[in-house]
């Protein structure tokens, strides 16, 4: 045992002890939620400091696995863990609700759990709380509109639970095990069959849901639409990234075949093209970043399907690019989120907020210094070293749709510099301060990209390296 | 007529994928929140059916440790584990569901979910200011200031 379960138990402990807390002191209750998320983000940093780097792992109530449960956390893991408090202190509500900070907390225990942990069931449990948090969040603007948006949210999401099931279910009649290491040594005999691509398909559409995969996302536009920006930006950035993040560990380890990655290329395209065009007909800022962003995991599902760590590079860096930029848009649609038409003339009267959606809309479109650019060339390079007819339309696919995103995102650019004599947009509030500290590190990782790249691929490699996350989890941690 | 017992489970596993099917059928065409909500418990209890089939032996014995080593095989208790936690989880999310109708109910006086949805889209138009899609052909009209919507949709119900 070692601090690593911290990140996961504190938040989860914390987010009952909010309402017990307030009626000790309200304004102890007030800076308790983000005073635990700091401590989180402490621990996992020390965490990352003191490993050298090297996948760390603990046994949970030390019962070794195969039939304990075990969490791992490489470097990548360690990564998405330390995101979700970071993101979640960033995005933490201004307004103070208990209940509100109860859920970010339960959100950010379980999205912890969720990044770091080696055991299949394990993931289904923190999956699903994740999932509970996500509802109440979106809940919160209590608004009629936010309820039924949510319950559909709820239907879907739970139909991708009962199929995340069945997928284990099938995992395990086949192998009799649910350790994610485990199984990648018995997936070669077991799985690879039909029934194990079954499984897969299950588990992906399952799962998928809260990656936005192409089924199973309907609720994307009404749920982004209602929620409170802010929420919106969690779920679009940090949530979906940590799906993909789930996904992309049962690829690496435990359907590591070309049928499996086919179905992702398939379904990938279809939700880049299909997102990107409803983005182009969307007519509220909103609804036309919700539908971007399931392009955007589109896209990121395409670069998951490319095998060996060229896939892995290409996944790491759309997702990143991802994660980066999605919360800074909503956080300016929390300022425009009225109708596209009304937004005529806004950029002039807020020149800084219409420069940084200038610049986040140039990287998302990927025009060349900015890092956008590099995410979607090594995604395009990757599928142009394979010779499959499938990889070539992919590569179509990606450039077309790459102008009709273009021409949505630069009309809407067009559209904040026209002049007009009457400004009809209604004076919001937005976060600039905290839009624009993500413009910077946009602009930051410009000059760093070299070692960024560097940084990624070795990453990817250490991620790629089954055998030694099957050695380190299997071969008896502390 | 007797049942061997291998025969036995393969009727509960059938019977487990009807549930399932039965659930996602539901899920598909129902149109009350309360059906769908029950699909989905429907469904729910399929796969937690086949979880626990999963682990099942019929000669064995429960995986219950009295302190005397069990005379004969015993069922794999981790399915049935599994199970408890996803049953609990089941339950949850169904109250969670039931709660959201209530007051989906009392703001909007309905629980289809086709007129929900239609609603649900005047909103958001409304809320961006923008027309409905069903007049796509005329997207530059803006809606007279000051339209109100309905008065039950207007007011929010009880607020939290």
């Amino acid at each position: 045992m070692n601090s690593l379960v911290l990140p996961v138990v504190l938040p989860l402990l914390a987010a009952f002890l909010v309402q017990p807390v307030r009626h000790v002191s309200s304004g102890l209750a007030r800076w308790f939620g983000p005073a635990v998320l700091v401590l989180c983000a402490g621990l996992l940093t020390n965490i990352a400091m003191t490993s050298d780097a090297n996948p760390v792992t603990a046994n949970i109530g030390g019962f070794a696995p195969p039939l304990g449960i075990v969490f791992y956390a490489d470097s990548l893991a360690l990564l998405f863990a330390l995101v979700v408090p970071l993101f979640a202190l960033l995005l933490w509500p201004r307004a103070s609700d208990d209940r509100v900070s109860a859920l970010i907390l339960l959100l950010v225990g379980s999205g912890t759990g969720l990044a770091i942990s080696g055991d299949l069931f394990n993931l289904f449990v923190f999956y699903e709380l994740l999932s509970i948090a996500c509802i109440g969040l979106v809940a919160s603007s209590h608004t009629p509109r936010a309820y039924a948006a949510t319950l559909r949210y709820l239907l879907i999401s739970g139909f991708g639970s009962v199929l995340a099931l069945v997928g284990i279910t099938l995992v395990y009649t086949q192998t009799g095990s649910l350790n994610l290491a485990h199984l990648s040594e018995l997936a070669p005999v077991h799985l690879a069959n039909p029934l194990g691509l079954a499984a897969f398909a299950c588990l992906l559409i399952g799962f998928g849901v809260k990656a936005e995969l192409f089924p199973v996302n309907a609720w994307v536009a009404e749920v982004y639409a209602t929620a409170p920006k802010r929420v919106s930006a969690l779920l679009a950035g940090v949530v979906s990234n940590l799906a993909i993040l789930l996904l992309l560990r049962l690829l690496l380890l435990v359907f590591d075949q070309p049928e499996a990655r086919q179905i992702l290329l398939v379904l990938g395209l279809i939700g880049l093209a299909s997102g990107e065009l409803a983005a182009w007909r969307a007519r509220d800022l909103p609804r036309m970043l919700a539908f971007s962003s399931i392009g955007q995991l589109g896209l990121l599902f395409i670069a998951m399907s490319i095998p060996g760590e060229m896939g892995l590079i290409a996944a790491l860096a759309v997702a990143l690019h991802h994660l980066l930029l999605k919360p800074a848009l909503f956080l300016l649609a929390e300022r425009w989120s009225g109708s596209l038409a009304d937004l005529a003339g806004a950029g002039r009267r807020a020149p800084l907020a219409a420069g940084l959606f200038t610049l986040f809309a140039l990287s998302l479109v990927g025009v060349p210094p900015l890092p956008g650019f590099w995410a979607k060339l090594v995604l395009l390079l990757g599928l142009a070293a394979q010779d499959s007819a499938l990889a070539q339309t992919a590569i179509a696919g990606v450039l077309l749709i790459t102008v009709v995103e273009a021409h949505y995102l630069f009309r809407l650019v067009g559209l904040l510099f026209t002049k007009t004599e009457h400004s009809s947009v209604p004076h919001r509030g937005g976060d600039l301060a905290l839009a624009s500290l993500f413009g910077v590190l946009l602009l930051a990782s410009m000059p760093l990209l070299p070692a960024l790249a560097d940084g990624l691929a070795w990453m990817a490699g250490q991620v790629a390296d089954v055998g030694a996350y099957r050695a380190l989890t299997l071969g008896g941690a502390q | 007529m007797t049942l061997n017992p291998p025969d036995l489970i393969t009727i509960l596993a059938a019977g487990s994928v009807g549930l399932i099917a039965i659930g996602t059928i539901g899920l598909a065409v129902s149109r009350h929140l309360l059906r769908l909500v029950l699909a989905l418990g429907l469904a729910e209890a399929g796969a937690n059916l086949l979880l626990v089939l999963a682990g099942y032996r019929w000669d064995a014995v429960a995986p219950i440790l009295t302190g005397a080593a069990p005379a004969g095989a015993m069922v794999d208790p981790i399915p049935q584990a599994l199970v408890l936690t996803s049953i609990v989880i089941g339950v949850g999310v169904q109250a969670l569901a039931v709660a959201l109708m209530i007051r989906i109910k009392a703001a909007y006086g309905t629980l289809d979910i086709r007129e929900l949805k239609v609603l649900l889209e005047r909103d958001i138009c409304a809320e961006a200011g923008i027309v409905p899609p069903s007049s796509i052909h005329r997207p530059n009209y803006q809606p007279p200031p000051g339209t109100a919507l309905p008065a039950r949709v207007a007011s929010t119900g009880e607020s939290a």
